[in-house]
């Protein structure tokens, strides 16, 4: 397993917008990327999923795949959620 | 047959009834049998496709950087989410309920978790869930509308209510007219209908069941009527009076190049109010004499950082270019109440029209005030430059704005980037403004009465409630006599007095209006030449007994019946 955490620093959090543009990205790898935020769990790939955990400015973010281009994907999604507003 | 209502953008269209219906749907909450439990299951995978075609279709007709082609995407993105899909499907088998029932409460569901998220900004999303999760209802039900197709024949569209961002995607070719149940006169799709010059009329209680798609249809928004299948004799009659429209349309070009005088000579300012650059362009267009109202908040409305001082500058230097020497009234930032805006953090508030807006928002983010003030100033030293302040209600609100102004100056000397003069006004739309207006007039050379937030905080009635805005309208006793208090203490101080209420836009109260002694109107856009037209035709003296008369009566049929039996 390859995980990475990351804190958030968009102003209005990853909103549906970034979220949007995050799951697409996500969606392009074969493995599960899966993200934890505030206790909870999601698949990056699942926009329903996402925009439940809260992910606001300021908090920490786990994110963490397994499997064929884990790293990549992870690497790949954490870029995302500390560029994104 | 026909069917009165409120005219909010006037007008005749003639089309086919077309009727945009909103999930309103009686669902039936009894179990399923089990047996049926894989049909409904299609009929959920059926709709999602269903509204994915049309989402998708309306999606290709964006532009892929504007915002609503983004949100589209997210909605897209939604429709194929697997854990979405297996929720749902999961509640259709385990717990037997119908397709419409299962959407209902996942959708619910995952709006409530939402709602309850501790970031407002985050929270507000749930809305957007709960719309989707309704046409996706709608969808299962045979009932998903027609909004975002084309319209292959003139078409009249009937709804019971359309927000601004459903108005913004409907297709505008054959879009001929629209009649909606609810709404008022300052609703934002009014504000938007009016601006795209489709005739409107809001607040008309037809019965859905009378009107099936396809009906002929004459809305005739001049007089307040909707035509059902009209018969030839009212066809042809409708017919002449759409042809005098045109003509009189065209006859008002001829108020173009002529100055807002009335017949003895009595001269009026008549400005525009805008909200972007593009606008300023078109001033000219009409013959206005400058701009009476440039709401900047609108320059944040679709970025995601604020506007420094340069580009701001930048953006004011332009407007007074393309001007050329006419009136530049620049009102300062006016957030919060209903305007949210993307680029700002927004603490939630219980009663937001009664909080931190307008004045008080910048007071207390003096950076951002500042960075708006020294752009303002810099740009004041190529060209005249009004400037004014929202929801001022005290004398110490403007110590407070004249001190950071002084500080301002002394801060771009010491940098040597040099500053003009402003004239100094503010925007009176709250009782305490014109009760305490006296105190505040030595510091000031001209105020701008704001009908719309003078109407809603005198009356304590929200301006968005279409129910409220009609029980208790700018046209109504106790607010002329807050513009009458306003403008008598602004003559006597010699102070210029103006209004940029949307009551500045209706031609048939200009009359009045002119005969109370405002010195300035500043309307929107598509009124001008209209507005223009009705000063230009009457005299000072039969205006000045209009408001006479007007502002002796005591109910608000009374005050209408006044002013309508004018002419």
């Amino acid at each position: 397993m390859y995980e990475k955490t990351v804190t958030i620093i968009a102003k209005h959090g990853i909103h549906t917008r970034p979220a949007a543009l995050l799951v697409k990205e996500a969606k392009t790898f074969d493995c599960d990327v899966l993200v934890e935020c505030n206790g909870k769990q999601a698949s990056a790939k699942s926009l329903f999923k996402l925009q439940t955990l809260g992910l606001y400015y300021g908090v920490t973010v786990k994110v963490f795949a397994e499997g064929e281009q884990a790293q990549l994907a992870v690497d790949k999604v954490s870029e995302l959620l500390i560029t994104l507003s | 047959m026909s069917i009165t209502g409120i005219i909010v953008s006037s007008g005749i269209a003639f089309g086919q009834a077309l009727h945009l219906i909103h999930a309103e749907h009686h669902l039936d909450y009894r179990p399923i049998p089990l047996s049926n439990i894989p049909q409904q299951q299609g009929k959920f995978v059926k709709a999602l496709a269903e509204l994915q075609a049309q989402l998708t279709f309306s999606q290709a007709t964006l532009n892929s950087d504007s915002d609503n082609y983004q949100l589209i995407e997210a909605d897209l993105l939604l429709l194929q989410d697997d854990e979405l899909i297996e929720q749902v499907n999961d509640a259709i088998r385990t717990l037997q309920l119908s397709a419409s029932v299962a959407v209902e409460r996942i959708f619910a569901h995952q709006a409530n978790e939402l709602a309850s998220l501790d970031d407002p900004y985050l929270a507000n999303r749930a809305q957007d869930v709960r719309a989707l999760g309704q046409r996706v209802v709608a969808a299962i039900n045979g009932h998903l509308d027609q909004g975002f197709k084309k319209f292959d024949t003139p078409t009249i569209l009937l709804a019971q209510d359309l927000t601004p961002a459903e108005f913004a995607l409907l297709p505008r070719e054959n879009l001929c007219g629209i009649v909606l149940k609810t709404g008022g006169l300052t609703s934002h799709t009014a504000i938007l209908a009016r601006a795209a010059g489709i005739p409107a009329m809001l607040g008309c209680q037809f019965d859905t069941d009378l009107i099936p798609n396809g009906m002929p249809l004459v809305l005739d928004a001049l007089n307040g009527e909707l035509c059902l299948n009209p018969n030839p004799e009212q066809q042809a009659k409708l017919t002449v009076t759409f042809h005098h429209e045109q003509l009189r349309r065209a006859a008002l070009q001829a108020y173009k190049n002529v100055p807002a005088q009335t017949l003895d000579g009595h001269q009026v300012g008549l400005m525009a109010n805008v909200g972007n650059l593009n606008d300023i362009i078109h001033v000219s267009d009409v013959g206005a004499d400058g701009i009476g109202l440039f709401r900047t908040e609108f320059m944040l409305m679709n970025v995601s950082t604020l506007p420094d001082e340069k580009a701001q500058y930048s953006l004011y230097c332009e407007a007074l270019h393309a001007l050329g020497g006419k009136t530049f009234t620049i009102r300062t930032l006016d957030i919060g109440a209903d305007k949210k805006l993307p680029c700002l953090y927004q603490e939630q508030e219980d009663n937001p029209a009664l909080g931190l807006r307008g004045i008080r928002y910048t007071l207390a983010h003096t950076e951002l005030f500042k960075t708006q003030l020294r752009a303002i100033l810099r740009a004041a030293n190529h060209g005249p430059i009004r400037l004014m302040f929202p929801m001022v209600n005290q004398v110490e609100e403007l110590d407070e704005v004249f001190t950071l102004i002084a500080q301002c100056q002394d801060a771009l000397e010491e940098e040597e980037k040099g500053y003009g003069e402003l004239s100094y006004g503010i925007v009176v739309e709250t009782p305490a403004a014109v009760l305490n207006l006296r105190a505040m007039l030595p510091r000031l050379d001209f105020v701008s009465i704001g009908t719309n937030d003078l109407t809603q905080y005198v009356m304590a009635a929200d301006r968005a409630n279409p129910q409220l805005t009609r029980d208790y309208p700018s046209l109504s006793p106790a607010v002329l006599a807050l513009i009458n208090m306003t403008i008598l203490q602004a003559k006597s101080a010699n102070v210029k007095v103006s209004l940029c209420g949307e009551l500045a836009s209706s031609p048939h109260i200009t009359p009045l209006l002119i005969g109370m002694g405002l010195d300035e109107l500043s309307v929107n856009l598509n009124s001008l030449l209209e507005v223009k037209a009705a000063i230009c035709q009457g005299n000072m003296q039969q205006f000045a007994t209009l408001a006479h008369t007007a502002l002796q009566q005591d109910r608000i049929s009374d005050l209408q019946q006044c002013i309508t039996s004018y002419k």
